[in-house]
């Protein structure tokens, strides 16, 4: 494909995208076009460790739950405006990514899989036993909205409904998805790939395995965190769910289904399986059984044993054959 | 005080002997075949309702000792079956991260499987000896749990003798030690996959019936097994039997006395403390790497 023509079904598809809250005015697609949003971000974050890193980091809802639980309090406790708030649940995600990263630097495999869940339950623990500073098992509710931007007296845009949100969180996905792109192409992206392959013979030509791990959990970490703040103020309500090892699979399924170290599949996954639940969801109203999740483990060990590279993989391959088709 | 502690002390026994049951069958299943089975809580779980199940026809001890055999034989069935139909076709091509997904989808489908069938009300397995106690100098506990600490240990050595006397060990240990010279001496390898990974389920069924007369059965029980018996194994050494063995019990005396001492609620966390620090300080476990059995 040429790069023009690339480049126009980019802008289509971001057309499209912008157009969506004006064709469909269903309030409920909008909330699942944004969980699927958040999901995205969460997905893609946690494949640039297991995708193109090879680090399989088990506790990447820590990272969602922190940014989440920070910037809700700091707009509670410090009425701090929820617009810096997504920065700072950002940043503390990225400290608690970096911290996460330092015991990395030696483990591999089940030894890191086992540390990450470990850091995450223990964080799930703090937010359930600091009732103080959490409201434990409750939850924090009441947390504001994103502030309203003032545009002149007398017009204003709030974030009450869903249309405004979905816009702002079009904006966090079209910066964060730029950034991976640029990221996963640049040379530092190269030098991951390279240490997924062989850690070892990276180092020998000069790859400083340490500092790209530490980088690449921070970063990872930092836009987790993000996720976790836009959803804080946007569901205003964060419970010790939201740090739970159940999220943390969720999202491993979408990106194993997706297509796992592909920058698209990420996506493709986050939004395939947002929509297929609420499918189900009718599905289990009609047969009253909840088939959801038995589906999702299904879906996932399918996916490793019969498409390794996910839902992307199957259509590279199936347009690939259409093409040679054509020519032969 | 002191005899608070004692019997903390064999409540963690208690506790760490069942960590260590279902612990063995996951260092088993890594030693042999390196896969590390973030589904062996589930195989626990899955025992401990074919034991309420057994219960349901057969009440009173004999029960009991009926659900032990029984989900050590359907449980044992339930892994020859997936190791056959999930991870065999995965293991010449995949790294280990690979396995581990595979093994996670298995979680999320043996818990929801189980919460399709059994829904999410928490049953009991009852105490045969209708909660008698007994007394051992300075501790007492009831006679259930002794029984449970005395089974467990009697199925771990029961597999010590079966790797150590039978022919079929002596070939599971040789495939753990070098996995192309067993087939070179004529060894059929896959069987040997199937009859580990067969074991390895079978000991996390029967440490389910235990975890199951302790706490209480659910469809979400198989978490707590399945991270316990990892920390235990890593504390131990992957692949190493022995350490499993003590790795149990030092976690389950010091998930105890933590409990007792520094903070009911942080229980849970005392493992996962122990294995960060562990791994910090020695990455191969406190008894050192030994990944064959």
């Amino acid at each position: 494909m040429s790069a023009s023509a690339s480049r126009l079904k980019a802008v289509l598809g971001i057309v499209v995208l912008i157009a969506v809250p004006w064709i469909i005015r269903d309030r409920y697609f909008l909330h699942l076009l944004i969980t699927a949003g958040i999901f995205v971000i969460l997905t893609s974050s946690w494949n640039l460790l297991a995708g193109f890193a090879g680090l399989l980091n088990l506790g990447h809802a820590a990272f969602y739950g922190a940014g989440a639980y920070a910037s809700a309090l700091l707009a509670i406790r410090l009425g701090l405006t929820p617009w810096i708030g997504l920065i700072c649940g950002g940043l503390v995600a990225g400290v608690f990514g970096f911290l996460l990263g330092i015991p990395s630097l030696r483990l591999s495999g089940p030894y890191l899989a086992i540390t990450t869940i470990g850091f995450a339950e223990i964080l799930r623990m703090v937010a359930m036993n600091w009732v103080s500073l959490t409201r434990g098992s409750l939850g924090l509710y009441g947390i504001p909205p994103l502030t309203a931007i003032r545009l002149g007296p007398g017009m204003r845009i709030d974030f009450y409904s869903e249309r405004n949100v979905y816009y702002i969180l079009l904006l966090l996905l079209f910066a964060t998805i730029f950034c991976f792109r640029r990221l996963t192409r640049s040379e530092f992206g190269l030098t991951l790939k390279a240490m997924r392959e062989d850690e070892i013979a990276a180092e020998s030509i000069g790859a400083d395995s340490n500092r790209y791990k530490l980088t690449v959990f921070t970063i990872s970490a930092f836009f987790a965190g993000v996720a976790g703040a836009f959803f804080a103020h946007y569901q205003r309500l964060v419970s010790p769910e939201t740090i739970g090892l159940g999220e943390t699979f969720t999202i491993l399924t979408m990106t194993v289904l997706g297509g796992l170290g592909t920058l698209t599949g990420p996506i493709l996954g986050a939004v395939l399986l947002t929509f297929l639940s609420e499918g189900l969801r009718f599905l289990e109203d009609m047969v009253k059984i909840d088939v959801r999740m038995v589906i999702y483990g299904l879906l996932l060990i399918v996916t490793m044993l019969f498409m390794r590279n996910g839902v992307m993989g199957l259509l590279t391959r199936v347009t690939d054959s259409v093409l040679s088709r054509k020519k032969g | 005080m002191e005899s608070l502690l004692l019997q903390q002390i064999l409540n963690g026994t208690v506790v760490g002997s069942v960590y260590s049951l279902v612990a063995i069958g996951l260092t088993m299943i890594f030693g042999v075949m390196k896969i590390s089975n973030f589904a062996q809580g589930d195989y626990s779980m899955a025992g401990a309702y074919v034991a309420v199940l057994v219960f349901a026809f057969l009440p009173g001890w004999l029960g009991w000792i009926g659900s032990l055999l029984a989900a050590a034989a359907l449980i044992g069935l339930l892994g020859v079956f997936t190791e056959k139909f999930v991870f065999r076709p995965l293991l010449d091509r995949s790294t280990d991260i690979d396995i581990i997904m595979v093994s996670i989808g298995l979680f999320i489908l043996l818990e929801n499987l189980a919460l399709l069938f059994f829904h999410a009300t928490p049953r009991m397995i009852p105490d045969p000896f209708g909660g008698a106690t007994i007394r051992l100098g300075f501790a007492s506990t009831s006679v259930m749990r002794l029984v449970c600490l005395i089974f467990s240990f009697a199925a771990i050595a029961l597999l010590e003798l079966f790797l150590n006397r039978t022919k079929t060990g002596v070939a599971i240990r040789a495939t753990s030690e070098n996995r192309h010279a067993a087939l070179l001496m004529g060894i059929d390898v896959n069987r040997i996959y199937g009859i580990t990974f067969g074991m390895g389920t079978a000991m996390a069924g029967i440490g389910g019936v235990f975890y199951g007369t302790l706490f209480a059965v659910y469809p979400m029980m198989g978490v707590m097994p399945t991270l316990k018996a990892f920390i235990v194994t890593i504390l131990g050494g992957m692949g190493n039997l022995r350490g499993a063995i003590f790795g149990g019990l030092i976690l389950g005396v010091a998930e105890t006395l933590g409990g007792t001492y520094i903070s009911m609620e942080y229980k849970n966390a005392v493992g996962f403390v122990i294995i960060i620090l562990v791994l910090l300080i020695r990455p191969s476990g406190l008894f050192g790497r030994r990944e064959s059995l």
